[in-house]
């Protein structure tokens, strides 16, 4: 039994609900390594993925059409790119844009010519297209221009380009959209359920965004070389590494949290049951140096972190602020059994919550042999299946217990139910509107699951007055329209991290801690939220590079130890980044 | 066209929503109209023949409870689509059967009878051995019976005509549900009847064509798509400058 099963069969110990699924507790959540992004990096180099170009057609304005194999023990892929060029008027990071700087799509099997051309007429046109059905991703991306250019720029120069850069925008492109499971035509998530490369949620999306970095750093290369072949030079291994891909993420996470609930259920699961195991572990002093040092790189890695967001600026610098003391508490304390405990004990009565979240992953990451294989966890089946023979009145007593967050909120005041969610007509985007004064109420999104809930306990307890032996199919067969929010009670009651507990129609509530809790279990970092509902993160900045996993890596957690990236040295400094490092691209 | 089980799902539902369904009931139909085209057999088709009864229904119209007891139950389905809300008639099957071992529902005056196999499976999945069992027509009479085992979510489907039909032939609108909770109740036909066996799909057969449907997809007719699409649309907001703003972002990113 490992320990995962260990802590399954007696999940004692793990947070309660009611702290775990706060709203500004998700919202303050950090990666891990249980984050997709992680996973897929630790999967690919255990299974020895290879990835090799087998095409690269791109003009010397860096437009054309690229491929990528990935090949697995198990299956062959492709990654399909089209590089086009786009008018600065059409540069939209919203759903609502038609036209982007690259779309590509990840293909299971090979893409012959035939395929190609399906591809080229239709991916490039994204939700406009029919897509094929052997796509399993499909995504497109923009430029960061100024990155862009001055990367391009700098390297045509044969100069390694300002890390700084990267530091304040973390990659070359930013995807606006990662689709999966079904959409446009696309496969089915259901066909990878048997596919050992892909079965986890989320990481054939990862690994488009993977193969879409690989891109970002030829084409760049590519067209330095174009501009300034006696000069150009390729970009330097420290500043590849340090190149992520960026997301431009809205509302639609939103949509998504709510409605797969089993789905966020066994995420939160596997995390909380990673910190349980964490701190069960009885620690030797070079845990303890771990600790430190992993404290100190995500205390530079934050200070590092620049966002025009004051909000965030802030949270950023409490963390960076609470860090120190962090540091003195381990290098004092004695160093005792239960040490964990007592450093998470002390941090939820002393720090910002951000703060404690980072030491929780921090703690996490010191145990890869005890936590890594609750990452083969994070799927699950997803049905909220009604118990119609429960009496009624266990129904009660139920919500009582487990929605007391939902039954306490006023939803007929102003502030109460002062936003409403919706879709726009407008290519289905999410969007928020105010009750009272903006049209679309009546077309509601129904995903504040507070206010339905509080209904739904107010009918069932007038019906109980009248029927006080009645059971649920009784109740529901005189009212219908409460058969889902009893289903998804009776459900997540056994699931209990499922639902967020907040008001999500009150006036101060956060759309970007709905965000970032998403963004978190995919392994996002560098959170620069754009306004209260609109963020862009990193992922992947500092992971490894195809060229490392090609040379299959010896040494597999020196290979995984890549979170919290930290800005290289500029040219001039020690260890720094000199320029031509490399041969010039092709 | 070809489209994926998700989207055929996810626009099934959208519509639902969009003809004034509830939440619950409108992914319960989705479902049902998915299940059914995936597994070969005419989901969407069933659907399309009941779209404009749909239309015309009375949403506060449900099925009504005639008569129960323990085991059994009649219910009016008041000429309406099994895809409203028939699903809490089969649920309540579902519970007698968990209490008594076995159950009967009769579920009278309903259309799009086929469909409800869709939620039948869910609740078969949920370790319930099911029968259904209707009269498609009657001259020729036809009947239909499709069985569940318990833990499969996948039936075995036979339809047969009867040539000795019997002098009282009333015509039949309705369904019949047994549900037993431990005894598999498969549709095993009698060699001493005058039977002709229209159509046999077993298990195994609904099955590949799931798997089928999986890997290339879902062929739907153009037109019922369009309809659906403007269907769904009803639940979308009229964009207006104003509510672009609802996004809460910028039109462009040229940094």
């Amino acid at each position: 039994m490992t320990s995962a099963d260990l802590v399954s069969a007696a999940p004692l110990g793990l947070r309660s609900a009611d702290e775990v699924m706060r709203l500004e507790r998700l919202g303050s959540l950090h990666a891990t390594r249980l984050s997709f992004v992680r996973s897929l990096v630790r999967q690919m180099a255990r299974q020895r993925w290879q990835v090799s170009r087998v095409r690269f057609d791109l003009d010397a304005e860096g437009h054309g059409t690229a491929i990528y194999r990935l090949q697995t023990p198990h299956g062959r892929y492709h990654g399909v790119m089209f590089a086009q060029p786009l008018d600065d008027a059409r540069r939209s990071d919203r759903v609502i844009a038609e036209a982007w700087d690259v779309t590509f799509g990840l293909v299971e099997g090979d893409v012959d010519d035939s395929l190609l051309a399906q591809m080229a007429a239709n991916v490039p046109l994204q939700e406009a297209g029919r897509q094929h059905p052997r796509v399993l991703v499909l995504s497109r991306a923009n430029k960061s221009l100024r990155n862009f250019a001055h990367f391009a720029e700098a390297l045509a120069r044969g100069e390694q380009p300002d890390p700084a850069w990267l530091t304040r925008v973390g990659y070359l492109y930013r995807t606006t959209a990662v689709y999966g499971n079904g959409k446009f035509g696309i496969a089915d998530f259901a066909r990878l359920l048997d596919n050992p490369d892909f079965r986890r949620p989320f990481s054939a999306q990862m690994a488009g965004v993977y193969l879409l970095r690989h891109f970002s750093i030829e084409q760049v290369e590519h067209l330095a070389a174009c501009r300034s072949p006696d000069t150009a030079c390729r970009l330097a291994t420290e500043l590849r590494r340090y190149l992520g891909i960026g997301n431009s993420t809205g509302l639609g996470m939103a949509p998504f949290l709510i409605n797969h609930p089993q789905l966020i259920a066994q995420w939160v699961t596997q995390r909380e049951t990673a910190l349980t195991l964490a701190l069960r572990q009885a620690p030797e002093e070079a845990e303890r140096e771990r600790l430190i040092a992993l404290t100190r790189r995500a205390m530079q890695h934050l200070d590092e972190t620049v966002t025009e967001d004051a909000e965030q600026a802030e949270r950023n610098a409490a963390t960076v602020a609470a860090l120190p003391d962090v540091l003195t508490w381990l290098a004092s304390v004695p160093l005792e059994a239960d040490i964990w405990q007592q450093l998470v004990e002390w941090s939820a009565r002393t720090l910002p919550l951000e703060a404690q979240e980072l030491i929780n992953t921090l703690l996490i990451e010191l145990y890869p042999d005890q936590v890594d294989a609750l990452e083969d966890r994070m799927g699950v089946a997803e049905n909220l299946d009604l118990e119609p023979d429960m009496p009624l009145m266990r129904l009660r007593q139920l919500i009582e217990t487990h929605y007391g967050w939902a039954l306490a909120h006023d939803y007929a005041s102003r502030e109460g139910a002062y936003w409403f969610w919706y879709r726009s007509a407008e290519k289905e985007e999410p969007r928020l509107g105010v009750r009272h004064a903006e049209p679309g109420a009546e077309k509601e999104m129904p995903i504040a699951i507070g206010p339905r809930v509080a209904r739904t306990h107010q009918a069932l307890c007038d019906f109980l007055e009248r029927h006080p032996r009645a059971t649920v199919v009784d109740f529901l067969l005189e009212h219908p329209r409460h058969k889902e929010v009893v289903r998804r009670i009776q459900t997540l009651v056994r699931e209990p991290y499922g639902d967020i507990h907040a008001n999500l129609w009150h006036r101060d509530m956060k759309p970007m801690h709905l965000l970032r809790t998403k963004l978190s279990f995919f392994g996002a970092s560098r959170f620069d939220p754009k306004s209260d509902r609109w963020v862009r993160i990193t992922l992947f900045q500092g992971a490894p590079l195809v060229e490392e996993l090609n040379a299959e890596p010896q040494d597999l957690a020196d290979f995984d130890d890549w979170s919290f990236p930290l800005e290289p040295a500029r040219a001039g400094e020690a260890g720094s980044i000199h320029g031509r490092t490399g041969v010039a691209a092709q | 066209m070809i489209v994926s089980y998700n989207e055929l799902q996810g626009l099934c539902r959208k519509a639902f929503s969009g003809i004034g369904f509830e939440d619950g009931d409108a992914a319960d139909a989705a479902d049902m109209v998915a299940w059914m085209q995936c597994h070969g057999l005419h989901g969407v088709e069933q659907l399309n023949r009941g779209l404009d009864y749909l239309l015309e229904e009375d949403p506060e119209a449900r099925p009504r409870l005639i008569y129960q007891d323990g085991d059994l139950a009649v219910l009016d389905g008041q000429g309406h689509s099994v895809l409203r809300s028939i699903s809490l008639a089969t649920e309540l099957g579902f519970a007698k059967a968990r209490a008594r071992g076995l159950s009967v529902v009769k579920i009278r005056r309903c259309h799009n009878r086929q469909l409800i196999m869709g939620y039948l499976s869910r609740l078969a999945g949920r370790g319930m051995n099911i029968t259904a069992f209707w009269r498609n027509a009657q001259m020729p009479l036809t009947e239909q019976v499709v069985a569940f085992r318990a833990g499969h979510a996948t039936p075995e489907v036979r339809v047969y005509s009867v040539r000795d039909v019997p002098e009282e032939n009333e015509p039949n609108d309705g369904i019949t549900l047994v549900m037993a909770n431990h005894v598999e109740l498969l549709p095993s036909l009698g060699a001493d009847h005058d039977l002709d066996l229209l159509a046999h799909h077993p298990e195994s057969e609904l099955l590949a064509c799931r798997q089928l449907a999986l890997k290339e997809g879902i062929e739907v007719d153009d037109a019922i798509w369009a309809r659906l699409k403007t269907l769904a649309h009803r639940i979308l907001v009229e964009s207006s400058d104003a509510s672009r703003g609802g996004a809460g972002a910028g039109d462009h990113d040229n940094d």
